[in-house]
């Protein structure tokens, strides 16, 4: 066979989402890839122009359709900023819980479709079915599975019901015991390492220099993670250890991301225990009328307190559980934001994908952007 | 019903069917249809439709079984809603498969593209007509029944890379590239695998190796033969781990991409029929076909057609055993196939020969007796 | 690190090319700085300061300027930095940062793209998110939602 470009996607079952990777092939050899995107672009920047800020939390839930709290979430610290701000410390807490919950709902439904794509049939339905039990609890306070527009600019929405706390450490006890058992199919599998030990090889310099975050980089040896570096919401306050693996192949993703989802089962003991005896407001109190309630006129005058509502920005990053998401919000101070920008890790992690495909083969790519975790909601937007 | 073969059950069923029928016509034209002739020949249909039938519904239900199979190992139940267990969700789906409309890409080759899945149906076919499922099925119908069903076997290759090249797809293409050479490459060891067990029991007539495995089957004393057969017949087969000719990842659908509707349904088919054929094989290589061992209790084999359900047994356990691969296991790479085909398995399976020879040559093992006849 | 410090750090090396250094939340300040001195003053963020990770790319349409805006990390100061430059509305272009982040090749292809940036000396100039061939910039203030109308000529490719 002569050289050819082949298009992975839009619909290819690699991709996991709208988006096409081309990839220039010889036989089974990768020459070059160009990833395109935007079949999934719906503009969610210019439609937050047009929006209230808490009807911008609406559109963070499909940014990221997997981790739809970590977006609320970035998305809410910046909010806060730009208008001054502060949640009550209970809110934080509940942030935190959702958060790392997300995080564990999210590396599952990862579990799963990388496994799923080498080939592994059974874990896939395992990751799902672990996942299921994340999403129950999200029901059971959101009242959703995955869209949950739960969290509120200056604290969350509502409290957790009763019995949350005993349901989830329920749901944490059986996460433990399932890891090693995730583990065994994967690392316990020969064909597993021979898969994956030294694929989709990506060094430190290059992850930081194509700016590549999240398990990515820390699969690499280096250990950045914002919950640490740059503390928000209540990660000042927990005690948790950043996952690194020094392989900067698919194995060493594979093991961040295990040991990440470990962190996070410890950090939500902490928590539920925190909530369990610091009950309190969820909800700042002196929010700006029209924040509370966007659609409710006030008087004959429309939203009058928008005028002497202070303008500033605001300025977010968190740790997603792809990466580090970051979101930009000016407040010209009226009641919609002025310009809403993010920055999505997987968008910075595709972009580079030049650098950790080329020169592998083409049964190696479902692999290898398996491990990248790839979110096209949030890339494209 | 030892006595009673599959062929003289349709010639009685053939002449009884009519001869019925002469007495009813006039005896001029009752004279034309008992002709011997015409009786073989609707006999020999008959038969042939009893295996067609028999190959069918047990491909159809092996595919139920991989699936509650699957479901269990995954943690779910599989088919439950039709049928019993869902027995009948099979036959619900190739119905629908049927009602789909076939369609042709535009720059496809017509003849490979519908000859290749004709062919390869057909092909597969075949070989399930030559096997002996029990001492009445067809035993003795040819001497080199062995020899001409793996021969059938590797015609499949061919007719999986016509397709593929005549569907004008990419995928198909690659797909049908790494198909043809992982068939090629493990042909090879399995052909050899199969020679240590023709060393042994001195025949290429399968029912005469089944009845070579009287004092012990084969599996015990030619394991290593049978470990290089089973990983043989999984890429063969092109079931995970070494499904990567239809790697869904990568590949979409590999080499039966641009298939949809019953043409899908022949690839589908026919592959559950290879598979159907391969734990087939290891029945009757290694386990000893529809014998029993002698500790067996006489009650447990003599009833009628026990032979049959002992031999359907252990081809859907050892089906069985494929399907649980298939649930643990992940895909290997293309260069990782083709170098452990060459480099692991055709040494593995030359050392099976010279097991072989030494077991000949000293004749009895100490745990599992003696060589019956060493052949003729 | 602090306002102070960066500007220190960055005064010397820019001189006029320097604007304003000031305090802007969670980081470790925003410079200010014109745009025809882009490429020192990467260098010099990355260099001196070691700000060696680029994370974000941005543009903003104030109507009668446009405003470009760089975020970077530096793994030894564990901070952002927030860099940003005004170009004018009728002529935006900026010297591109990819020649010193290369991770800033896919957000300035989005930032040309939606707010009508052109970056200079780009490898790769292309749409990321919008189809081949589409002319309009739809974060610009001028581009309006709430207009089914108009938006259906827009949808039109060209």
């Amino acid at each position: 066979m002569s050289e050819m470009w082949i298009n992975m996607g839009p619909q290819h079952p690699m991709t996991h989402g709208l988006w096409n990777l081309r990839v220039k092939i010889d036989g089974e050899m990768i020459l070059d890839v160009d990833p395109e995107m935007g079949y999934l672009h719906r503009g969610i920047e210019k439609i937050s122009e047009d929006r209230h800020y808490n009807e911008v939390i609406t559109l963070m839930d499909r940014c990221c359709y997997v981790a739809g709290f970590a977006w609320e979430h970035l998305y809410i610290l910046s909010a806060e900023e730009a208008l001054h701000l502060r949640p009550p410390e209970r809110a934080e807490y509940l942030r935190v819980l959702c958060d790392e919950f997300q995080r564990i709902g999210s590396h599952l439904m990862w579990y799963a479709a990388f496994v799923q794509d080498l080939g592994l049939m059974s874990p896939f339905l395992y990751g799902m079915r672990d996942r299921d039990l994340v999403l129950d609890l999200f029901q059971s306070y959101t009242g959703a599975r995955m869209t949950y527009e739960y969290m509120r600019v200056g604290g969350v929405r509502n409290d957790l019901p009763p019995g949350f706390s005993d349901q989830a450490r329920k749901v944490l006890d059986w996460l433990d015991a399932r890891f090693p058992e995730y583990d065994q199919l994967c690392l316990g599998s020969t064909i597993f390492r021979e898969r994956c030990d030294n694929l989709g090889l990506l060094k430190a310099s290059d992850c930081v220099a194509h700016g590549v975050t999240g398990p990515m980089l820390r699969s690499a040896g280096m250990k950045r993670d914002l919950r640490k570096d740059r503390p928000y919401a209540a990660y000042d306050r927990l005690d948790f250890e950043v996952a690194v693996a020094d392989g900067a192949d698919v194995t060493a993703r594979y093991l961040v991301r295990m040991e990440e989802m470990r962190q996070s089962v410890r950090i939500l003991r902490q928590v539920l225990d925190w909530l369990d005896h610091h009950p309190g407001p969820v909800l700042a109190d002196r929010l700006p009328r029209w924040l509370g309630a966007p659609y409710a006129p006030i008087g004959n005058e429309g939203y009058l307190l928008k005028r002497n509502y202070p303008k500033g920005v605001g300025f977010s990053a968190v740790e997603e559980p792809h990466g580090e998401a970051q979101a930009y919000v000016v407040n010209d101070g009226g009641e919609h934001p002025y310009r809403v920008k993010f920055r999505s890790p997987v968008f910075a992690n595709i972009s580079a994908a030049r650098q950790y495909l080329v020169g592998y083969h083409v049964a190696d790519i479902p692999p290898i952007m398996g491990s990248v975790d790839v979110c096209v909601g949030e890339v494209d937007r | 019903m030892a006595s009673a073969t599959l062929y003289s059950v349709s010639y009685d069923l053939s002449s009884a069917l009519l001869h019925g029928l002469g007495s009813i016509l006039p005896p001029a034209a009752a004279s034309v249809v008992t002709n011997s002739d015409l009786i073989v020949g609707l006999a020999v249909l008959i038969f042939a439709v009893i295996l067609l039938a028999a190959s069918m519904i047990n491909t159809i239900v092996l595919i139920w079984w991989e699936r509650k199979l699957l479901g269990r190992f995954m943690d779910r139940r599989g088919a439950m809603h039709v049928g019993y267990a869902g027995l009948l969700q099979n036959f619900a789906d190739g119905l629908k498969l049927f009602r789909k409309n076939t369609f042709q890409p535009e720059e496809a080759d017509a003849l490979g593209f519908y000859g290749g899945p004709l062919a390869y149906m057909v092909t597969s076919l075949i070989i399930f007509g030559i096997l002996p499922i029990s001492s009445g099925w067809n035993s003795g119908a040819l001497p080199l029944t062995l020899l001409l069903a793996l021969a059938v076997f590797s015609f499949a290759p061919l007719f999986i890379f016509i397709s593929a090249w005549s569907s004008n797809n990419k995928y198909s293409l690659m797909g049908g590239m790494r198909s043809a050479a992982q068939m090629i490459a493990y042909e090879v060891p399995i052909l050899l695998a199969v020679v240590a067990v023709v060393i042994v029991s001195g025949s290429f007539n399968l029912t005469t190796i089944v009845y070579e495995q009287q004092n012990y089957w084969f599996w015990g004393p030619l394991v290593v033969a049978l470990i290089v057969f089973v990983a043989g017949m999984l890429a063969e087969m092109e079931r995970i781990p070494f499904d990567l000719p239809e790697a869904e990842a990568e590949l979409v659908e590999g080499w039966n991409t641009e298939y949809g509707g019953m043409l899908f349904a022949f690839f589908m088919l026919a592959d559950y029929l290879r598979a159907l054929v391969g734990s087939i094989l290891v029945v009757l290589l290694f386990l000893g076909g529809w014998t029993m061992p002698s500790w067996v209790p006489s009650a447990a084999t003599s009833f009628p057609l026990a032979g049959i359900v002992w031999f359907m047994v252990k081809t859907y356990i050892v089906f069985g055993l494929f399907v649980w691969v298939r649930a643990s296991l992940p895909r290997v790479r293309t260069d990782q196939l083709l170098r452990v085909g060459w480099n692991r398995m055709i040494p593995l399976s030359l050392l099976s020969i010279f097991l072989a020879a030494v077991l000949v040559t000293v004749k009895c093992l100490p745990v599992f007796g003696c060589v019956p006849s060493m052949g003729v | 690190m602090q306002p102070d410090d960066l500007s220190r750090a960055l005064g010397p090396k820019l001189g006029d090319g320097l604007l304003s250094v000031e305090a802007f939340p969670g980081t470790a300040g925003r410079v200010r700085f014109r745009a025809e001195r882009a490429l020192d003053l990467f260098r010099a963020v990355r260099d001196d300061l070691h700000f060696g990770h680029l994370s974000m790319v941005g543009g903003i349409d104030w109507v009668d300027h446009r405003e470009v805006f760089y975020v970077a990390w530096s793994d030894e100061a564990r901070q952002y930095v927030f860099l940003s430059a005004d170009v004018p509305a009728t002529a935006p272009r900026i010297e591109s940062a990819s020649a010193v982040w290369p991770s800033a090749n896919w957000h300035e292809r989005e930032t040309w793209e939606m707010v009508g940036i052109t970056f200079e000396n780009h490898p790769d100039l292309r749409h990321l998110l919008m189809p081949d061939g589409y002319v309009f910039n739809p974060l610009l203030r001028s581009f309006k939602l709430h207009e089914p109308e108009e938006l259906e000529v827009k949808a039109r490719h060209v």
